[in-house]
């Protein structure tokens, strides 16, 4: 019997250009599972470095490589540097500091800017004003500036306020980073919600009489989640650059603790006799940031995410 | 014209309070240890520039009286003193602004020169060999920020790397100074390209990268729709099709972009201007910031706030000009 | 080449357009695509034909196969299409725009996404004129101003520095209808031109195509599912179904003696001004034809109340009416002829379901 069910169109439904570059896509490209497979190692590197017999501690001094005299090779795999310290050691223990602070941050612009869009979103009106009008002021400041100059103020709140000795720099750094990543996750929150608002399976709790917590809780929130997944890691790259560029202009964590900007610029100085003592660190920074951008537009694509820009 | 009104007073609006917030910000904590005018002004003041301040400034006063003043002030002109520099802060950033600015106008035409021919190929050949290979690497160096590229540039282009294969010795770099002078180009033009040519460029890639991706889907996108086909079934060959009836419709992504990493741009001057030592307003609010230099960092904080949001209202101005259903549309409203 | 004047001196004996033959097939994931399959016919200078059949009946892509207008890549070709004598089947875009708005024109459905929104209508207009013709610019839009007037748009002159949207639907496809026949072409093709405009104004739309037609001794090809669009407005029909040609016949004829029992479903399936309020609509059960396999035998077979064996598997060729040769048509078992009665009788008898069914299985 002949198959009636599909029937073609008198332009073909699928053009034929189009059908062979959807098929491509949909099969997982090799870059996917290269980026996730090299997060996977650092995050491993990084966690268990302590234990691990081949990644010296950062501080440890090799033998002869005083003044960058030990270029990349046998004993010390990325070279040493100006202390005669491990390049790739620091490297793997300065990524510690990096993803702490990266995934800190994401998880405090997640909330704050979550729970921001969602209530403009939902109760809109009044709510929706005001919110709009954070978000449009948090945006106004270029991000780096912002960063800079909350960092920078924030130590001296810190030491004004006692109740917030704990307030160290690497807070600071994720309360600020953190800051930085609410605005561009709330607009997208919000707009996800107000969307979401006006289907029938938010319309059908609300007129049974269901109040708006439960709805926001039980009902947009988990249709929330593909959206937010992909903006978290888009945004995780960006506030991983920022983290380095932060570190890079001084502004980063405290002296003994490495991270990769910070790495890049304590070397920088000596660049055209070591370069390994800069570039290691800039790959790293580089993989990671663009691991993170793989992932997250895997997401948006597989999500059908539209964003006009994070 | 309403909407432009109603645009200029958000502007505004979002001005202030941006401003506002940064002086808060800024002068919070001031108040201990010791006089908020010393912390100000940072370095070792005079007493008697300690009163002046205080008193111009109202320094005494709640916030919203202090920021009044400020802002009085700053329009006049008289944006603090720096007693760092030992100079009117709006001298220190008259001093500097020109550096700053051409880093961005720079970098911002260069990689819209790139980005349109480059998008323009990649959509008319789509899914070809060459579109692929553009995509694959715009996507890789949309992810190079500046403090990646200005160090892998600078071995590249800047120090001197000799290899020998055989009897053969190749050069790379050595071509660019090491450290960025900022030589204006009305003094000499050779030495201002040479000075600025690896600055500019590490501006130039992501955002080129960033720009070629908007304009590629919005072209893909245009060149599928029906009034395309009746232009090419009017005869009209495909690079006129293309350029005036595809891309005409497709820069409004663009656009967009422009509008959207602009506070890229800022963020990645700051970089750039300290990595290469250029003297420009970035490096000045870092060394600035380092060093307490408060009023310093309020201004020109409060400049670049300025200068974002204004082209961000340019942009959204600029949406008229390029689609007359939004002309109309505003029109109406 | 051939221009305004030449046109009217050509003699009607050689066809304008003939087409031997012709197939356009898709190469898609899920197989070729046999979206034309072997279609021959011909078009005289000055007439008008109307190409009727359901969506997936292939009259889109055959109007497009003749233009040339298919996509480049993934597109498999065959058979002759003749142009004034000339070859074009085989010419690529590039040899093809030389013809494009010159000599062959197309109008498309949906006038709105079919102008360019952030042109003038006046460019849009000049452009083909000064491409084709080498007019000048003031030249071009002088004859852009005149081409609205004679599409009935009043205000001509303000018009031209409009944008499309700021005009109505009927008033759009007007402009296209201007931009079409701007630089004179021989040979018009209007592809659904008044399924997306109101009834009010499709009559108009039609009426002006018709008017312009004869004015400039035009080929007219009308390409649509609603017989009742080209039942006033052309000078023979051909019916499409699954990608073939089912049956041809000059208008008048085909109306009153139709053969296929597909053409007699599309005529049942119009509802009628006449009929009692609340008659159930009749539409055709069944769906068309998947055209990667398409069915054996005649390809309306499945959804044919008068269908034997005999239509399950052999494919009817097609021939011409004993007596009109140029009624064409391929059936088995055409209406009016004894196999039909038998059928026919069949089914009122109640034996056979009826093919017609109430609104819901179209």
């Amino acid at each position: 019997m002949t198959a009636v069910a599909q029937a073609a169109a008198p332009v073909p439904a699928v053009d034929p250009v189009e059908a062979k570059a959807r098929r491509r896509r949909r099969k997982a490209p090799l870059g996917f599972y290269c980026a996730v497979g090299f997060l996977v190692l650092l995050v491993f590197l990084a966690v268990f470095a302590d234990y691990l017999g081949f990644i010296r501690s950062p501080l440890q001094k090799v033998p002869g490589g005083a003044r960058y005299k030990i270029g990349p090779g046998w004993t010390a795999w990325w070279g040493t540097d100006g202390l005669s310290r491990d390049v790739f050691a620091r490297c793997i223990y300065g990524s510690r500091t990096t993803l702490q602070v990266g995934i800190y941050s994401t998880i405090f612009g997640i909330t704050v800017g979550g729970l921001l869009g969602v209530l403009a979103g939902y109760f809109r009106g009044a709510v929706d004003r005001v919110v709009s009008v954070i978000i449009d002021c948090l945006l106004a400041l270029p991000g780096l500036l912002l960063a800079i100059i909350l960092i920078s103020r924030l130590g001296a709140v810190k030491e004004s306020t006692t109740w917030l000795n704990w307030l160290d720099r690497k807070w600071q750094i994720v309360l600020t980073l953190g800051i930085l990543a609410t605005a561009p996750l709330a607009r997208i929150v919000r707009a996800q919600t107000m969307a979401l608002r006006e289907r029938e399976f938010v319309l059908a709790a609300r007129s049974l009489g269901a109040k708006p917590a439960r709805v926001i809780f039980r009902e947009i929130m988990p249709n929330l989640i593909p959206a937010i997944l992909t903006v978290a890691f888009t945004g995780l790259s960006i506030l991983i650059a920022s983290e380095g560029a932060l570190a890079f202009l001084g502004l980063g964590v405290e002296v003994p603790t490495p991270t990769w900007g910070k790495l890049i610029d304590e070397n920088r100085a000596k660049i055209d006799i070591a370069w390994w003592a800069t570039l290691f660190p800039c790959f790293m920074l580089f993989l990671t940031v663009w691991s993170f951008n793989i992932i997250g537009d895997r997401l948006s694509r597989r999500f059908d995410i539209r964003q006009a820009g994070v | 014209m309403r909407y432009f009104l109603q645009r200029l007073l958000q502007f505004v609006i979002v001005f202030f309070i941006v401003t506002f917030g940064v002086m808060v910000l800024i002068r919070m904590g001031l108040n201990a240890p010791g006089d908020p005018a010393r912390t100000l002004l940072g370095g070792a003041p005079s007493d008697q520039l300690i009163a002046e301040t205080t008193a111009k400034y109202h320094l005494d006063s709640n916030y919203l009286v202090q920021y009044w003043f400020w802002f009085w002030n700053f329009i006049q002109g008289d944006m603090g003193y720096s007693v760092q520099n030992s100079l009117p802060v709006f001298d220190l950033i008259k001093l500097r602004a020109t550096v700053t600015l051409l880093l961005g106008f720079y970098s911002i035409t260069f990689a819209v020169l790139i980005a349109v021919p480059l998008a323009v190929r990649q959509a008319y050949k789509r899914d070809s060999v060459f579109d692929r290979t553009a995509s694959g690497l715009t996507f890789m160096f949309v992810s190079v920020p500046a403090i990646v590229l200005a160090p892998i540039l600078t071995i590249i282009l800047i120090d001197k790397n000799v290899f020998s294969i055989g009897d053969y010795q190749i050069t790379i770099g050595g071509w660019f100074p090491r450290v960025g002078n900022k030589v204006y180009p009305w003094e000499d033009p050779v030495e201002h390209i040479k000075n600025f040519f690896v600055p500019v460029l590490v501006l130039t890639i992501p955002l080129a990268a960033v720009f070629t991706r908007l304009l590629r889907g919005d072209m893909v996108q245009t060149l599928q729709a029906d009034f395309i086909t009746l232009a090419s079934a009017k005869g009209v060959s495909p690079r006129r099709v293309l350029w005036l009836h595809g891309l005409r419709n497709s820069l409004f992504s663009l656009l967009t972009g422009v509008g959207l990493q602009l506070g890229g741009i800022v963020g990645g001057a700051i970089v750039v201007e300290t990595f290469f030592d250029l003297k420009g307003m970035g490096a000045m609010l870092v060394g600035a910031i380092l060093s307490k230099d408060l009023f310093t960092v309020q201004s020109t904080a409060a400049i670049l706030v300025a200068c974002v949001v204004t082209v961000n209202l340019i942009v959204d101005l600029l949406y008229a000009v390029l689609d007359p259903r939004i002309r109309h549309a505003r029109a109406l409203a | 080449m051939s221009d305004l004047t030449q046109a009217s001196t050509r003699s009607s004996g050689e066809p304008l357009i003939k087409l031997t033959d012709v197939t356009t097939h898709f190469e898609t994931p899920r197989g070729l695509v046999r979206a034309v399959d072997g279609v021959s016919l011909q078009l005289e200078r000055g007439r008008a034909l109307g190409i009727v059949g359901e969506s997936g009946s292939g009259k889109t892509i055959l109007s497009r196969s003749i233009m040339g207008l298919l996509p480049p890549r993934g597109t498999v070709r065959g058979g002759s299409i003749t142009f004034e004598g000339r070859e074009i089947g085989n010419l690529d875009r590039k040899a093809m725009r030389t013809v494009w708005g010159k000599e062959m024109a197309m109008i498309f459905q949906d006038p709105m996404t079919s102008l360019n929104p952030v042109m003038k209508i006046g460019k849009q207009i000049a452009e083909p004129l000064q491409i084709h013709l080498g007019m000048t610019k003031q030249n071009a839009w002088a004859t852009a101003e005149k081409l609205l007037t004679d599409v009935r748009i009043p205000e001509a002159k303000r018009r031209l520095e409009q944008y499309p949207h700021e005009m109505s639907g009927g008033m759009r496809q007007r402009v296209m209808i201007a931009i079409a026949i701007a630089c004179g072409p021989t040979a018009l093709f209007a592809d659904e031109p008044t399924t997306a405009l109101d009834v009010t104004v499709q009559a108009q739309i039609l009426d002006l195509l018709g008017e312009q037609r004869r004015d400039r001794n035009m080929s007219l090809v009308l390409v649509t599912h609603d017989l009742g669009v080209v039942a006033g407005h052309t000078d023979e029909i051909a019916v499409m179904y699954g990608g073939k040609l089912v049956e041809k016949a000059d208008t008048k004829r085909l109306f009153a003696h139709m053969k296929m029992p597909y053409t007699e479903a599309l005529l049942h399936s119009i509802p009628k001004m006449a009929d009692p309020s609340h008659t159930r609509l009749s539409a055709i059960a069944g769906r068309p034809p998947d055209m990667v396999n398409p069915p054996k035998g005649c390809r309306f077979a499945p959804r044919c109340q008068y269908a034997v064996d005999q239509c399950h598997h052999e494919e009817p060729p097609l021939v011409a009416a004993a007596d009109d040769p140029t009624h064409l048509y391929a059936c088995w078992q055409p209406v009016g002829s004894p196999e039909h009665r038998a059928a026919r009788e069949r089914i009122d008898s109640g034996a056979a379901p009826a093919m017609t069914a109430a609104a819901g299985g179209h």
